[in-house]
């Protein structure tokens, strides 16, 4: 029963990391590969305080650096600014995005986030009008659609008055979406109509592994000192805070959900060393030392829960592995600006399987020392049934 | 004759008050190196506590236990188990064997508390073995054992430390006639092989029969103190 509460226990424990860890994953990727990306490359502070002219002077540097390297799955430069917007006689505040119409979709998920017309490329059309693709917002409040004519009006990094006429080829996302009043425009186009030359405010990238985005931006802040290199940590400092906290609050549940376990396993352990008194009297009359029993009831206490993990890993395996690769289908689909979600899934990784093994065998050792100590202190006199 | 067991104005008192019990008073003795020694009287007359403070297992009141000349009341816990692994041999009457280990594992662990190596753990369980006639049992566990040759067993791991003594509580009380004595007969053989002490409490007259010496206790004080002749 000892092991079973035990192993019971570390299934609990894995499976609840498995869902947490997955869930947030999901997030991560929703937030990262909705705009973020795992990396983002800027000039000085552009990120806390953007500036048109804070631009990224040699662009071809950084995307050598970033081509050449082996962990970069996905890169792709961006301008922004703000500006006024027109569709007919109404009129509203958008965004602008410059993007580069083949890099972005390697960094980004926008092309699945194309929720009327077709994505663009950087041609203009027959009458000479570059395309435009609009946020579902901006779309809406301009009363415009795919095809109709949209006017930006905005100040270029050299002061002059930036304005003109696109075509819309697309609306992006919808009315949640973060880029709900936005403006995509090809990279080239975006740079000629803000006066930056060839020059970019950002770089975003995709690491291999998701999980070594830090490492990886330190080791790219050292090959681009003059830049500045920020995981998505960082950039999204607020939303990573709350990630964590939300985390602590959990683990924190399922240590207490282990914590009371390991309270039976305490009272079963002590009821054990009772029971064994007598043994225990003996042993220490044939000069067993306080401590060897202390070692003893520590060895034994250890053991069952690594046998009971053993059987619990055997047993959840599969499931958290099927969990991770199929997951469960939700009864209602969630959209994560423009992106649908419908499966729930875990994550299987190093972390998820061993940080429990080890909380439950430090959490093993530390109850055996209660019962251990009791039978250190087991007089052979009284245990062999004298007065 | 060398003096391994001295005791000097042993006081042990049990309960508080009204109901406190004098077990031992002021008892004073010696015994030699190889003798074989029976502590006898009626019952709750303090045969066990006399035996258990010899032994360490208890704390005397007042007065002192001298082991080989060491005073084990000065001892720390831990001395005192480090003193009984190496020194004392413990025969108790219900066995107390340990009922998860086989025959073959009670008689080593006490040598693995020795920190006695490997081989020479398993050479000297086959020696102990066969000294007290259990070749080819010892895979057994106690409850797959007959009485005599669990105490047989009781016997074996006594002496399997080496120890200087060997303290044995009522060893045949729990056994029939014929087993007794078959277990007493190999006790004195072994006693008279390697020179080992003996000391018994007990009320058996077989093992007063064979006893070179005689302690008699009542209410607590030594009665009388007599050598016998074999």
């Amino acid at each position: 029963m000892t092991a079973l509460s035990m192993a019971g226990g570390y299934i609990l424990f894995v499976f609840s990391m498995s869902l947490l860890e997955g869930s947030w994953s999901n997030v991560v990727d929703i937030f990262t590969l909705d705009h973020t990306g795992h990396i983002q490359v800027h000039k000085d502070d552009y990120a806390k305080r953007p500036k048109i002219h804070k631009t990224i002077e040699n662009p071809t540097v950084v995307e050598t650096t970033l081509k050449n390297h082996e962990d970069v799955t996905g890169w792709a430069p961006r301008v922004y600014s703000s500006a006024l917007a027109y569709g007919g006689n109404k009129t509203s505040i958008a965004q602008i995005f410059g993007i580069d119409p083949e890099r972005e979709p390697t960094v980004t998920r926008i092309l699945q986030k194309v929720s009327a017309g077709k994505y663009f490329s950087a041609q203009p059309n027959a009458d000479g009008y570059f395309p435009a693709m609009i946020g579902r917002g901006l779309a809406n409040s301009l009363k415009l659609d795919v095809g109709g004519e949209i006017v930006l009006i905005s100040s270029g990094a050299d002061g002059s008055i930036a304005n003109d006429i696109f075509i819309i080829t697309a609306i992006i996302g919808n009315t949640t979406s973060f880029d709900r009043l936005g403006v995509f425009l090809p990279l080239t186009v975006a740079q000629e109509f803000l006066s930056i030359g060839g020059e970019v405010h950002e770089f975003a990238l995709l690491a291999r592994d998701k999980h070594d985005n830090e490492q990886l931006a330190a080791e790219l802040q050292s090959l681009m000192p003059s830049l500045k290199v920020s995981p998505w940590q960082q950039i999204e400092a607020t939303f990573y805070r709350t990630m964590q906290s939300d985390k602590q609050g959990n683990y924190f549940t399922m240590a207490l959900i282990v914590f009371i376990v390991f309270i039976g396993v305490l009272n079963t352990v002590l009821m054990s060393v009772l029971e064994r008194t007598k043994e225990f009297g003996v042993l220490k009359s044939i000069g067993c030392r306080p401590s060897e029993l202390v070692k003893l009831i520590f060895i034994e206490t250890v053991m069952l829960a690594s046998i009971s993990i053993t059987v619990g890993l055997a047993l959840i395996l599969p499931v958290i592995a099927w969990f991770t690769e199929v997951g469960i289908k939700l009864d209602i689909s969630v959209d994560m600006g423009g992106v649908v979600f419908d499966t729930m899934k875990g994550d299987l990784s190093a972390y998820v399987v061993f940080m429990p093994m080890g909380f439950m065998l430090l959490t093993a050792a530390l109850i055996s020392l209660p019962p251990g100590l009791r039978a250190a202190r087991i007089q052979p006199r009284v245990a062999l049934g004298g007065h | 004759m060398k003096t391994v067991i001295e005791t000097k104005n042993l006081v042990r008192k049990f309960g508080e008050a009204q109901t406190q019990v004098t077990a031992l008073s002021n008892v004073s003795t010696h015994i030699e190196e190889g003798e074989f020694t029976a502590i006898i009287g009626p019952s709750g007359s303090g045969k066990t506590t006399l035996l258990q403070l010899i032994g360490g297992l208890d704390e005397p009141d007042s007065g002192d236990v001298f082991l080989s000349g060491t005073n084990i009341a000065n001892m720390s816990g831990k001395q005192l188990s480090d003193f009984r692994r190496d020194h004392i041999g413990f025969i108790f009457q219900s066995y107390n064997l340990i009922p998860v280990l086989s025959a073959e594992e009670n008689i080593e662990y006490i040598m693995l508390l020795q920190g006695v190596d490997e081989k020479d753990r398993k050479t000297r369980v086959q020696e102990m073995l066969a000294l007290v006639g259990l070749e080819g049992l010892g895979d057994r566990r106690p409850s797959q054992l007959s009485g005599g040759q669990q105490q047989r067993v009781a016997v074996a791991r006594a002496m399997a430390s080496k120890p200087d003594i060997i303290l044995a509580d009522e060893p045949t009380a729990n056994l029939d006639s014929t087993t007794g004595i078959a277990l007493l007969d190999m006790m004195r053989e072994l006693n008279a092989q390697m020179n080992m002490t003996f000391v018994f409490s007990t009320h058996d007259q077989k093992i007063m029969d064979r006893a070179d010496r005689l302690i008699h206790l009542e209410d607590g004080v030594i009665q009388l103190d007599e050598i016998c002749s074999s």
